[in-house]
């Protein structure tokens, strides 16, 4: 007898889960208008929203002050899986005569970066984040290869 | 000649020519294929008649059934999609006088009992042949029927007891 | 009387009678019909892919086709227009008659399956006695044209999406053909004419209690399955086999297989909405009362075409719905539930009809 209960009961299950899905489904062809996640990119260039997560490129924070916090310190290019990310570092000579490693140069080659976010999670001072850009076609490869600090830049005082 | 002729001279034509098709083709899975079409003519000619439900069991059984249980059987058998040698000349003779044989056995039977054609008019109704089928009176096919039933219902668990897998042994 | 089908179509043919001799007359009712069904079926074509197209996107948060014409309305012509346009390719290693003779097999199945469908009252094309029987029959070759294009595109996925489709519809014909005779055991005949009329106090959905529900269930999930349609699309496996039987066609070819698909599913919803939910016969409740009569204003082609749209939108939402099976899970499916459900469902029908316990 166990074996017809259990006959009815996978019927029944079955039913049941085969509408539960189709009242979500369903529910989303009645309310196509209010729930749809479309963007029509290129007609809404100005109302475009994208997801709080999307990953663009990679971009250095700068403040007003031309400022940055990169201690050149490379975690993020010992992070990085592909070499996107290359920096070259300089030694700044400090007023009391010591010698400090400084960023020079922050190398970042779009065209390898796979947009995995371990460089933004390594940096111990967050001076670089995702930003939302995403029209990165240009006309020559050698313009993907980025210098992600503005020229005169220095890093901010009192980050270690 | 009317309409009517024309459409059995055009079916049986059909019938007769995918038939010779299906038996001198030389690729096997033409060969099902010929016999299909030549099935699905003599359906035709069932419709022709207006007995519709020979007809359409015609093509439930023949092309739905065993046309496809032949096509699944050349597809599992090996080099099928492979041309045929070619037939040896004594077959090919014996074949042909068979054929012959056959064809003069059939016209002198025709030829001597001298069927009449009918009118044309029978009921072949669905409603009549079921109740013929299932009748226990005169000309009632009660019996055959049950038979019937009861050799297919042994083909049905005979099938069952063939495909049921045996349970493990226990230790 | 006003302008209805029936009257339109026995003026025609009293008109073709009287003019010309009965050969000619029926050559030419021959032309009309043929005219109509192969009409039918291009603007069934479009319709149908267009409706697809926009309620799987509806119910994916999508938009779908909206830039051909006012809301994308003529996307699918666009497409059509490619698909004439584009080569339609014999691969050399295939056996090039049955190759170019598979497609047209399928399309000429889905035309004569047309035949007895009753479109309108007394809009028909052959009233034959046979009627349901017709359906089953005919249905049954066009797993013909799926083995033949499968084999003879000499390509392993089409050989195994052949011999799925094969395997899946001669097993769902029987579920399908079961739940197809409880009705006919209800209205005690098998001509289509008659089942409809025997729906004019109620269609049997309503009047047959339970047991015509569980046959209306069994028959949607057979005839999904006997059509190739997610979630039994294994056939044509997407991810496992390209494209199944139909990998190596383009152009027209592959266009008479994706118009044979969808022709298939309206003919196989016409069948249902004609069992199950009264064909052309308005919503009725009893006999003489002021609601039928209220219902029968509406015209019976409207009537029909909205009874099989609803069902070919129940049969989109299951493909928008649910994920592909496994081929053992469909077998399974087959015989060890619908089968036996439908075997012991058809019993309680034949006690229903017998003992008269429907309204």
């Amino acid at each position: 007898m166990s074996f017809i209960s259990k006959y009815i009961k996978d019927v029944f299950g079955a039913m049941k889960s085969l509408l539960t899905g189709m009242k979500l489904t369903g529910y989303y062809a009645t309310h196509h208008k209010k729930e749809k996640i479309t963007q029509q990119y290129p007609d809404n260039k100005e109302t475009l929203h994208l997801p709080e997560r999307f990953r663009g490129e990679v971009v250095m924070i700068h403040d007003e002050n031309n400022e940055h916090a990169c201690t050149g310190c490379t975690a993020c290019e010992l992070a990085c899986p592909n070499a996107t990310i290359k920096i070259i570092t300089k030694y700044d000579v400090m007023p009391d005569g010591k010698k400090k490693k400084a960023l020079d140069t922050f190398v970042y080659h779009l065209q390898l970066c796979t947009f995995c976010n371990l460089c933004i999670e390594a940096c111990p001072t967050a001076a670089i984040k995702m930003d939302q850009t995403f029209e990165h076609s240009v006309t020559d490869r050698s313009k993907l290869t980025k210098i992600l600090n503005k020229p005169g830049s220095k890093i901010r005082e009192g980050v270690e | 000649m009317n309409a009517s002729a024309i459409i059995f001279y055009v079916l049986s034509a059909f019938v007769l020519g995918t038939g010779i098709l299906s038996v001198t083709t030389r690729k096997i899975f033409r060969s099902a294929i010929w016999l299909l079409f030549s099935l699905i003519g003599i359906s035709g000619l069932y419709f022709w008649l207006e007995v519709e439900f020979i007809a359409a069991v015609q093509i439930v059984l023949y092309v739905g059934g065993i046309v496809v249980l032949i096509i699944f059987s050349i597809f599992l058998t090996q080099q099928s999609g492979k041309e045929m040698p070619k037939a040896p000349l004594t077959r090919t003779i014996a074949s042909a006088l068979a054929v012959v044989f056959g064809f003069v056995f059939t016209y002198l039977l025709i030829n001597q009992n001298n069927f009449k054609a009918g009118d044309g008019k029978f009921d072949m109704s669905v409603a009549r042949i079921g109740n013929q089928m299932l009748s226990t009176g005169e000309n009632g096919y009660a019996l055959p029927f049950e038979a019937v039933s009861i050799l297919l219902l042994a083909a049905m668990v005979g099938c069952i007891v063939i495909a049921m897998k045996s349970k493990p042994e226990e230790k | 009387m006003g302008l209805s089908f029936e009257n339109i179509t026995n003026n025609i043919h009293d008109w073709l009678y009287n003019t010309f001799n009965p050969t000619i007359a029926l050559l030419i009712e021959f032309t009309i019909i043929g005219v109509l069904v192969i009409g039918l079926f291009s603007v069934l074509g479009l319709v149908l892919i267009l409706m697809e197209r926009k309620v799987s996107a509806w119910m994916q948060l999508r938009l779908g086709p909206n830039r051909v014409g006012p809301k994308g309305m003529f996307q699918t012509v666009a497409d059509t227009v490619k698909l004439i346009v584009k080569e339609g390719m014999t691969p050399t290693g295939a056996d090039k008659l049955l190759f170019n003779l598979a497609p047209f097999i399928v399309m000429i199945v889905a035309m004569v399956i047309l035949a007895p469908l009753m479109f309108a009252k007394g809009f028909q094309i052959w009233d034959i006695n046979i009627g349901v029987f017709f359906f089953i029959a005919i249905s049954s070759v066009s797993v013909i044209g799926i083995l033949m294009a499968g084999w003879a595109s000499n390509n392993k996925y089409s050989l195994l999406g052949a011999m799925r489709s094969g395997a899946q519809i001669v097993s769902y014909e029987l579920s399908a053909g079961l739940s197809v005779i409880s009705i006919v055991v209800l209205a005690g005949s098998l001509r289509v004419s008659d089942i409809i009329a025997s729906q004019q106090d109620g269609w049997w959905i309503f009047k047959g209690h339970l047991p015509v529900w569980i046959a209306f269930v069994i028959f949607i999930i057979a005839v999904t399955a006997e059509t190739n349609r997610a979630p039994f699309d294994l056939a044509e496996a997407e991810s496992e086999l390209t494209a199944g039987f139909h990998t190596e066609y383009s152009g027209m070819k592959f266009a008479l297989f994706f118009l044979a698909e969808y022709v298939n599913i309206f003919v196989v919803c016409a069948i249902g909405a004609t069992l199950f939910l009264g064909g052309w016969m308005p919503l009725h409740f009893g006999t003489g009362t002021k609601f039928n009569e209220v219902m029968d204003y509406i015209p019976s082609s409207i009537w029909f075409f909205g009874k099989t749209f609803f069902l070919i939108f129940v049969i989109m939402w299951f493909r928008w719905t649910f994920p592909r099976m496994r081929i053992d899970q469909l077998l399974n499916l087959e015989w060890k539930y619908l089968l036996p459900i439908s075997m012991i469902n058809l019993l309680l029908v034949t006690l229903i009809a017998i003992m008269k316990w429907y309204f």
